[in-house]
């Protein structure tokens, strides 16, 4: 069977974030067509009595002719919605079990939503990066270039420092005053209670905001031979732990953080999406945007 | 149960390696990094159940390889009581007939006391065997009285001499064939000449009860010939007269004339008396031994009246016959060399060569096959007929001497010895002006005869490659000087000097004469000849290359003692009684020899009985009785378990490697 999926290693061996994002959307976007439940904007949704002041540009003269009644055409999510990425560039983000870390995930996924915003939709799209702090701060815009410069952004993150979104989130306020997307890309090592707290301000603004929780494999299930000593790629603390711990509680546990996450996240209106570092891009992609399909 | 080396399980400690990699190593934590310790806890191997051992059955087999190891360094055994083994122990039953035991009844005592000690060991298995100068088993291990009592009546009076250290090799050698308890009984005038050299040569395994039967308490007085001087050939009708010397010892004896007989063929040609000293030795001349031509049998006797008259005769055979006749070839012109040869073969007491010098010109019409041996001395060039005739002479038999001299450093080796001419030393250049004999082989009999020619200055020598030639004498500085080589069934002895007075003085020295002579009695192999040997020693039969050519030997009783495949192919023959053997050799020679039993044996002295008892104590014997038939011994024995351990070992390791390849299989098939 043809591969459907472009898996994250052989992502990871194409150089430059364009072509990446440009194989993952292309190949994306080639699929819709035999996806009609897929896309957004410009999509009709109702007819509307004309009332005098109102554009006629708008109006639909087919019906018109067949009626010779004036009936302004009014269009699902001409949103023009701008697009903004919270991109956590924390230590943590680069922790990686099989060739792709998770900050090269998140990268590629920055890209394609990028390249998906600029190039297929016109839309504008911007990016903040962060850890404790703000680390890079790029405008929505569509101007010509914008997507080079994102893509600069992306490949100028590094992963540094410790995540600390009350800090930062402070901020996002100050640059986020149009309403639009705000995807928030992290692997959310806090309490779900305290993200949630951080980031529901967002929505109170009128932005639409998803979580994009990107967790390495080893991250939901990790695999210890035997007693072993854990660092902190954030803190540097370490910690003895055994194989049955890992395998057991720790499972239980984990699993039991992305639940409360996920359900904190949907009861204050925030989208979620858990992104497996394993897993082929193009389906992470495919399910947002069937998160977006739905909330539409 | 007892360890033979306790002082190994000292490593023991070596054990804890096994835990080391079975439990420790397993311990240590690696440090490995993740996104957040957030979820994690705290948790260390709890005592019980994580610091359990990996590969529990591994460990037992590897701990079981190293203890068994330990265990088998250590080799341990166990104290079997011998008692257990009275059933199987073997009475061995050894009745001395060396030479000594001729005397008074001593032979026919120690039968009766070995049949008695036979009657009293009822069913138990026996052995008899015959002790002279080797022991000689007559029976195998076997239960039945009569054969044993067969063979120890069968026992013939020998004339060996007996060495209780080859007894006690022989004993050890079965010991460790039969592997079973053996009561030695060792019936025997316990002649102190017969102990051995060192001591513990005579000690006795562990599993041997040593029981001697003395059947001489104290030493007897014993009047014997010891020696008796001769020579084995005498030459031509009118010869010197032959002077005989006789040795007569008295061993334990009071001092006393005895009347000493000189008898050829059987006839008494003279007697004389002589003084013995008190337990010394006198010498006793006879001045003239007018002998026949042929061989004759003659022996001195002596009129003992002891307890012991078979070693009152001495045996030896002298023959007559014409002298050989010698061929000396020398250079034209060279006059010396045939001068002092000449002088010196008839110098020598008994002129036994004539011979006969001519140069080499006139050697191509001479038959060599005639001569005795043949001398080449300083031969510029040696004529290619001479030297194929000498050569084909000397392989069939004849021996040659070659003098080098001085001609000979033009060429490039040594006609017909073969060996190759590295260079000249001219010594008169050196600042001694010459050289004397550095190192000499004294076992041969010219070199023996002349003491190694002590004072000898050699003034000029050839440097030759020895080869595979045997170096008698060397100079001082390594040059070979005397060499003797093999060739064919012949000999060649090569002097690297020469024998004219100019190159040495050797012809001048004292030690010139013994040497010629002896030359010339071992070249023309005369000095094998006759005289005197004693019994057990071994005669020469044939040279390696005369295989196929039938020897004959009568011995003393007239038989014939080898057997017709002998015959053909004995290198040599061990004379086990005394008497008179005639040998007819594989060269065509006739030999007559007497043949006498070691002096040894007539010095009947019996061995001390602290000596006895430190004997009987090396051998683990408490006791000289012998024990009743049967009867259980407190004694135990140590029995080594070192083989059985090394089984287990090495099962265990067979098991450790089976199981050790499965783990690790495993363990690559995770990774």
């Amino acid at each position: 069977m043809q591969q459907r999926f472009l898996k994250p290693s052989v992502l990871a061996a194409i150089s430059g974030l364009e072509l990446v994002a440009k194989t993952v959307v292309d190949g994306f976007v080639a699929g819709l067509h035999r996806s009609p439940d897929f896309g957004f904007s410009q999509e009709f949704a109702e007819y509307q009595a004309y009332t005098p002041g109102d554009d006629l540009r708008h109006i639909d003269w087919n019906v018109f002719a067949r009626t010779e009644r004036m009936y302004l055409k009014r269009y699902r999510g001409e949103t023009n919605s701008p697009l903004t990425i919270l991109l956590d560039a924390s230590n943590s983000m680069q922790f990686t079990s099989h060739g792709v870390s998770k900050m090269d995930y998140a990268r590629y996924l920055s890209a394609s939503l990028f390249y998906l915003a600029l190039h297929g939709q016109r839309d504008a799209a911007g990016i903040i990066t962060f850890d404790d702090e703000i680390r890079n701060y790029i405008r929505p815009s569509t101007r010509q270039g914008q997507l080079h410069r994102l893509l600069a952004a992306l490949e100028q993150a590094e992963a540094r420092a410790r995540t600390d979104f009350a800090k930062p989130a402070r901020y996002f306020q100050e640059f986020l005053k149009r309403r639009g997307i705000v995807l928030i890309v992290s692997d959310f090592w806090e309490s779900p209670q305290s993200i949630v707290a951080t980031l529901e301000p967002l929505r109170l603004n009128g932005n639409e905001v998803v979580l994009f929780h990107v967790l390495d494999p080893e991250d939901v299930r990790p695999s210890l031979d035997g007693p072993s000593i854990l660092v902190d790629l954030e803190t540097n603390e370490q910690l003895e732990t055994t194989p049955d711990f890992a395998k057991k509680e720790y499972r239980a546990k984990v699993d039991a953080h992305i639940a409360d996450l996920r359900d904190r996240a949907k009861a204050a209106g925030l989208g979620y999406c858990l992104l497996i570092t394993d897993r082929p891009l193009d389906d992470a992609l495919r399910e947002y945007l069937t998160l977006r399909g739905g909330r539409n | 149960m007892g360890l033979f080396a306790p002082w190994f399980l000292a490593a023991l400690a070596g054990l804890g390696l096994p835990f080391y990699l079975h439990l420790l190593k397993r311990q240590t934590a690696r440090p490995k990094q993740v996104s957040s310790l957030m979820l994690y806890e705290s948790r260390t191997q709890a005592s019980t159940r994580h610091r359990k051992l990996r590969y529990f059955l591994l460990l037992s087999l590897r701990l079981a390889v190293l203890l068994l190891l330990i265990v088998a360094f250590a080799n341990p055994f166990v104290n079997r009581n011998a008692a257990t083994f009275t059933s199987n122990r073997l009475v061995l039953v050894i009745v001395d007939n060396s030479f000594s035991m001729r005397a008074g009844t001593r032979l026919a005592d120690a039968k009766q006391a070995a049949l008695g000690v036979l009657a009293g060991r009822g069913a138990a298995r026996g052995q008899v065997a015959a002790f002279g100068s080797q022991l000689q088993f007559l029976t195998q291990a076997i239960e039945d009285q009569a054969a044993l009592r067969a063979a120890v009546e069968s026992i013939q009076p020998g004339d060996g001499h007996g060495n209780f250290g080859e007894l006690a090799r022989a004993v050890r050698a079965l010991s460790a064939s039969v592997r079973t308890p053996i009561e030695l009984h060792l019936f025997s005038d316990m002649q102190r000449s017969a102990l051995a050299g060192n001591f513990t040569d005579m000690a006795l395994p562990a599993n041997v009860q040593f029981v001697p039967h003395a059947v001489a308490t104290k030493a007897q007085p014993n009047w014997t010939v010891e020696s008796v001087e001769a020579p084995g050939q005498v030459w031509g009708k009118d010869a010197k007269p032959v002077h005989v010397r006789a040795v007569i010892a008295g061993f334990n004896t009071p001092a006393a004339q005895r009347i000493a007989s000189l008898v050829v063929n059987g006839k008494t040609t003279a007697t004389k008396p002589v003084a013995v000293p008190a337990n010394g030795r006198a010498a006793v001349d006879f001045p003239a031994l007018e002998v026949p031509y042929g061989f004759n049998r003659c022996e001195v006797k002596i009129y003992s009246a002891d307890a012991f008259p078979a070693d009152d005769l001495h045996h030896f055979a002298v023959e007559r016959s014409d002298p050989q006749k010698t061929l000396l070839i020398h250079n034209y012109g060279d006059s010396r060399s045939p001068l002092y040869i000449g002088a010196a073969l008839s110098a020598a007491a008994q002129s036994a060569f004539l011979l006969e010098s001519i140069n080499a010109n006139e050697a191509a019409d001479r038959t060599p096959s005639n001569y005795a041996f043949i001398i080449l001395s300083d031969l510029n060039t040696v004529p290619a007929l001479l030297e194929n005739s000498l050569t084909g002479y000397v392989r069939s038999g004849g021996s040659l001497f070659i003098a080098a001299g001085i001609s000979a450093g033009a060429r490039l080796q040594i006609p017909i010895f073969g060996a190759r001419i590295a260079e000249t030393r001219d010594y008169s250049r050196v600042p001694d002006r010459f050289m004397t004999v550095g190192s000499s082989d004294s076992s041969f009999p010219a070199v023996a005869k002349a003491e190694g020619w002590p004072g000898v200055k050699f003034f000029y020598a050839l440097a030759v490659d020895p080869g595979d030639a045997r170096v008698i004498v060397r100079l001082s500085d390594q040059t070979p000087v005397l060499l003797e080589k093999r060739i064919g069934e012949g000999r060649v002895v090569l002097f690297t000097s020469g024998l004219d007075n100019l190159t040495n003085d050797f012809p001048l020295n004292p030690a010139f004469v013994p040497f010629i002579e002896q030359t010339a009695r071992y070249l023309s192999g005369s000095e094998r000849q006759g005289g005197a040997r004693v019994v057990d020693a071994y005669l020469e039969l044939r040279n390696a290359r005369e295989q196929g050519q039938g020897v004959e030997v009568t011995d003393p009783e007239g038989k014939r003692p080898l057997t017709l495949k002998e015959a053909a192919s004995a290198q040599s023959i061990q004379l086990s009684e005394a008497g008179y053997y005639q040998l007819r050799l594989a060269n065509g020679r006739q030999n007559l020899v007497g043949v006498n039993p070691d002096p040894k044996e007539s010095n009947l002295d019996v061995i001390p009985a602290d000596v006895m008892a430190l004997w009987q104590g090396k051998s683990n014997s408490g006791t000289q009785e012998a024990s009743a038939p049967g009867a259980a011994h407190a004694r135990t024995t140590p029995e080594s378990l070192w083989w059985y351990v090394m089984l287990l070992v090495f099962a265990a390791a067979v098991a450790e490697s089976v199981l050790a390849s499965r783990y690790l299989g495993t363990q690559r098939e995770e990774s």
